[in-house]
């Protein structure tokens, strides 16, 4: 048991952090209201001007960026998770020649980063897929990313399982596929859901793929979108951080519907991981 | 229903031997219960009937079919596995139909075999509720339900009671066989619970370290038993074992180690081996009848006596051995003479 000091402690402790980690939010959320043909000073409050969003979103074209973003997240998202938990079942739960290597090769591409790959991988786009500028040169590469994330994470929780279940299924009757989707799947919502959320998260924010890629500015996604709207608008606080906050907010919202399944996945990878 | 014969069957991981050269024949209807400390390759005898673990030497026969390299689920068999495998995010009713719907079994013959499990193990109640809402004992009762609907060739059990307690298990392990019998499905049954082999088993094979010592009816094991490691193991508590000059009697086998059950040392009376004379290291008073640990030289024997003796450790007592409860074994081999 922790003493009632302790426990006020532990909650100015908590407290103080989340205001560190809040303030910045805040302060972008207020600049993005303030008056726009006022004095702008970042963080500061006079008043709700909701036109700045309307103005930004109209001079930057940012539904054209969003609709891109929704776009590739959604492909890149489902598509790796769907690999994933295949990858992960087989990786976790069978029992196949060659599977440790492989596995191997999988956490490679999850530890080199995008950053050690771009340049070649430009290079390889452009001239031997012809797919630079495409939708393809920035959806690809981050399939096979997510993959590799998406594997380990799956894997783990297939390892998690408790193996009688999966012989249960077996002695009962049930094909790999059938265990898969009917018996463990179910189970899994979890750490689906919360692997689901981390590869929203980091496809919606990557920037430097996309910078490299696409050049057309109609096939650019959000973040690129708001970083060309910067270079157009420097002096526009107000308008900068009205952009900053659409979009950011997609992920906002995904993520507060699915918070109770994220906590409770990263408790269990957590606990048994 | 179908017979189960063991032929030679091996089983190695890596460079442990689980199973040496197990030769079985479990007949058709049998209750067979594998007992053997832990670590004597039970489960992976049972797991390679299964099919759930591949087989390294010797063949498998499910009635006269060789099923090395079929597949688990046409083998035919259910499974009670030790920690339930129920399915969690399903009902007790779906739990115990899925086996019935894999196999392509006709929906209200499902539901008529599904309530009469229930009606059977007494669980009708249970069958909208989730694994999550139920005790211990119910699970169990699911999981057993579970294996019954499926009305398979054989009946696998691995250790099913021993998340029960003790009140529980008794019980349930007179449920388990009255169902047995009344199905009359062959079953395997693997404990490392001598009481629950004694008191199940149509037969009990006992394994040690990877190997077969004994197959026998439970009277069999317990007056006949083949060689040292089933007389000690067998039995609770369990035989004592000494040599004549140990205790300084002359016994007819000179040479070979002597083995005598509680019930055959009793305190001293015209008509027993002895006067023996001991010093008491432990008392254990169950109320009904009391075992008294007794030094003698090296050796160590348990004296059994009729209700509440009252010794204290130190005592010195005399007791003797009854002549016809004496069992001899090799002094090198083990083996029973
Ligand atoms: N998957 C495995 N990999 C390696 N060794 C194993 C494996 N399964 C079992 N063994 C080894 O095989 C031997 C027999 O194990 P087994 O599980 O059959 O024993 P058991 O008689 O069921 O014991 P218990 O009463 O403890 O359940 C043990 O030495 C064990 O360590
Ligand atoms: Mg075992």
């Amino acid at each position: 048991m922790t003493s009632r000091a302790e426990q006020s402690l532990g909650y100015v402790i908590l407290g103080v952090f989340s205001l560190i980690a809040l303030l910045p939010v805040a302060g972008i959320v207020f600049t993005a209201l303030q008056d726009p043909d006022g004095f702008a000073a970042f963080g500061s409050i006079d008043g709700l001007h909701f036109s700045n969003f309307t103005t930004a979103w109209d001079e930057a074209n940012f539904g054209t960026y969003l609709k891109n973003s929704v776009f590739v997240t959604v492909v890149v998202v489902s598509v790796s998770s769907v690999l994933s938990i295949l990858a992960g079942y087989a990786f976790g739960l069978m029992r196949f020649r060659g599977s440790t290597v492989l596995f191997y090769v999988f956490l490679l591409g999850l530890m080199v980063p995008m950053e050690a790959i771009i340049v070649p991988l430009y290079y390889e786009m452009r001239d031997n897929w012809k797919l630079q500028n495409t939708y393809w040169s920035i959806i690809l590469p981050q399939i096979a990313t997510s993959v590799a994330f998406g594997t380990f994470w799956m894997r783990t929780y297939f390892r998690s399982v408790p193996r009688s279940l999966v012989e249960a299924a077996r002695l009962d009757g049930a094909s790999s596929w059938f265990t898969l989707w009917r018996v463990l799947l179910p189970l899994a919502k979890p750490a689906v859901l919360t692997m689901g959320v981390l590869l929203f998260m980091w496809t919606w924010n990557e920037f430097l793929l996309v910078l490299v890629m696409i050049t057309d500015d109609s096939k650019l996604t959000a973040p690129l979108g708001l970083s060309v709207f910067q270079g157009r608008n420097t002096s526009d606080l107000t308008l900068m951080a009205a952009g900053s906050v659409i979009v950011a907010l997609p992920v906002v919202i995904v993520y507060v519907f699915l918070q109770r399944h994220f906590i409770r996945g990263m408790l269990s990878g957590a606990v048994k991981g | 229903m179908a017979s189960v014969r063991f032929d030679a069957v091996g089983k190695r991981f890596g460079s442990v031997e689980a199973v040496r050269e197990l030769s079985l024949e479990i007949a058709d209807g049998e209750f067979m219960v594998l007992v053997g400390p832990s670590g004597s390759g039970k489960t992976t005898a049972l797991r390679m009937l299964a099919g759930l673990e591949a087989i390294s030497a010797g063949s498998i026969f499910i009635g006269d079919k060789r099923v090395n390299d079929v597949a688990p689920r046409e083998r035919d068999i259910a499974m009670v596995f030790q920690d339930y495998a129920l399915y969690p995010q399903m009902s007790v009713f779906d739990n115990l139909a899925f086996g019935l719907r894999r196999r392509k079994v006709a929906s209200d013959e499902i539901k008529r075999r599904v309530e009469e499990a229930a009606r059977v193990l007494d669980m009708s109640e249970l069958l909208a509720r989730k694994p999550g809402q139920l005790s211990g004992g119910q699970a169990q009762r699911v999981a057993l339900g579970r294996a019954l609907v499926r009305e398979p060739q054989v009946f696998l059990m691995d250790e099913p009671l021993s998340n029960l307690d003790a009140k529980l298990r008794t019980q349930t392990r007179g449920e388990i066989r009255r169902l047995q019998q009344e199905v009359e499905t062959t079953t395997v049954y693997v404990t490392h619970d001598q009481v629950e082999a004694m008191t199940m088993g149509d037969r009990i094979a006992v394994m040690n370290d990877g190997r077969l010592e004994q197959v026998g009816t439970p009277e069999e094991l317990y007056e006949r038993p083949a060689n040292r490691f089933v007389a000690g193991f067998i039995g609770s508590p369990s035989m004592s074992f000494f040599t004549g000059p140990e205790v300084g009697l002359t016994l007819p086998r000179n040479g070979a180690v002597v083995g005598v059950r509680p019930e055959h040392v009793r305190p001293w009376r015209e008509g027993l081996i002895g006067p023996l004379k001991g010093r008491v290291a432990f008392v254990e008073a169950l109320g009904r009848e009391t075992f008294v640990g007794v030094d003698v030289g090296e050796a160590r024997l348990v004296v059994f006596e009729e209700g509440r003796a009252v010794r204290d450790v130190g005592d010195e007592i005399e007791f003797g051995l009854v002549e016809s409860g004496l069992r001899y074994f090799s002094s090198e081999s083990g083996a029973a003479l």
